[in-house]
């Protein structure tokens, strides 16, 4: 009998679990950049020295920021410095100061049919309200009496899971529970489409 | 083929009988005889072969909870993508050319042009309709598991329209689901 075959080893992104050297074309190259630098330097040369980059940038950044203060302190701040200070307040100063500004605020709702006849309802995207998961989680279960966790959906991002199907009492429970969350910002899934909830 | 699959599209899943695991052992072997010295190790005669039929005639072959083959009506059986990068040589290869990966990536079948450019690479031995590993420029993994509509040399002579279908690429539902629990 010939030797046995050895199974090849792959390296796997740990983000997206494509083969490293796919990440470019996968889902969100962005996210696995991090990763890559770490573990797979030699597959994207390019990525290590745009981190080194950054992090000059970084300093330079740091470097200037020392010079405002200091411009301050003389009490003669040019317009341009002061204008550039009140812009990073503003930012600071948005509502929900956690929220990343790329993501819509939305919550998505879903209803998953499971072994066909148990039923999950997904509810994704509270979080960007700054509603810490694992309270919600627990208030729903008390709510409908049922169990719902916190889980890692399919882009690693985290939602609720909740047993059941509570898809018809849940916008309400939400609006109540959490004012902060305005109904037009809810979205069911149904036959794959996107519909507004209000 | 695998573009919108989940758990959720499984009809049955069976453990059948001895007679079927061993015709479906045997044509895997025919099909790979590459794979010989480890099939025992992975389909091992000890554990259950589970069968699972999902919608539109497809076959999936399960061991342990994890999908190692599939195959559509009749055809021949094919590897996962994670299965054949852990044994690159047990298929014939393609390879499309770097501007062609996105396409593949979409689902999209995979056309003439990109096989026969100067990225892309023919094995001129493949016939039509035999299952291939889709390769690509500068990369060392396989992106994709193809069957091909035409033979290599009409994909080469014809080169037009598309040469091989795209069964099963990186990320695609079955990708995704590296385990059935
Ligand atoms: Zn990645």
């Amino acid at each position: 009998m010939a030797e046995k075959l050895e199974p090849a080893k792959v390296l796997y992104c740990g983000v997206c679990s494509l083969p490293a050297e796919y990440c470019e074309f996968g889902p969100d190259f962005e996210r696995c950049k991090p990763w890559l630098v770490e573990n797979a330097p030699d597959l994207y040369p390019d990525l290590l020295k745009e981190a080194n980059e950054k992090a000059a940038d970084n300093v330079s950044d740091k470097l200037q920021s020392v010079g405002i203060s200091s411009g301050g302190a003389d009490g003669a701040p040019s317009s341009a410095h002061t204008g550039g200070t009140s812009k990073k307040e503003e930012v600071k100063r948005l509502p929900g100061g956690k929220v990343k500004k790329k993501e819509r605020q939305e919550v998505i709702i879903e209803k998953v049919v499971r072994n066909k006849r148990k039923c999950i309802t997904i509810v994704k995207g509270l979080e960007l309200f700054g509603i810490k998961l694992s309270d919600a989680s627990k208030k729903l279960g008390k709510k409908f009496a049922t169990g719902a966790s916190v889980v890692k959906g399919p882009t690693e991002k985290e939602q609720i899971d909740v047993q059941g199907d509570i898809i018809y009492d849940i916008v309400e429970f939400i609006t109540d529970t959490w004012p902060d969350v305005p109904e037009r910002s809810i979205y069911f899934i149904e036959d794959g489409k996107k519909v507004q909830a209000a | 083929m695998f573009k919108k699959f989940s758990l959720e599209e499984i009809s049955s899943q069976n453990q059948v009988k001895a007679s079927v695991q061993r015709r479906i052992r045997q044509s895997i072997q025919e099909e790979y005889p590459g794979l010989e010295t480890v099939l025992e190790d992975l389909l091992p005669k000890k554990s259950p072969l589970i069968v699972v039929k999902c919608p539109n005639h497809l076959t999936l072959v399960v061991v342990n909870n994890v999908p190692l083959f599939f195959c559509i009506r009749d055809g021949p059986y094919m590897p996962t993508l994670r299965l054949l990068h852990q044994y690159p040589n047990i298929m014939k290869r393609f390879q499309v050319d770097r501007g062609a990966i996105k396409f593949v990536f979409s689902g999209a079948n995979i056309m003439c042009p990109g096989l026969t450019s100067p990225g892309g690479v023919l094995d001129e031995e493949v016939d039509a309709e035999r299952p291939v590993a889709i390769y690509a420029e500068g990369k060392q993994h396989a992106l994709a598991i193809g069957f091909t509509k035409m033979s290599a040399k009409d994909i080469k002579s014809i080169n037009k329209g598309i040469g091989v279908d795209n069964m099963h690429y990186l990320n695609d539902g079955l990708w995704k689901m590296e385990r059935l629990d």
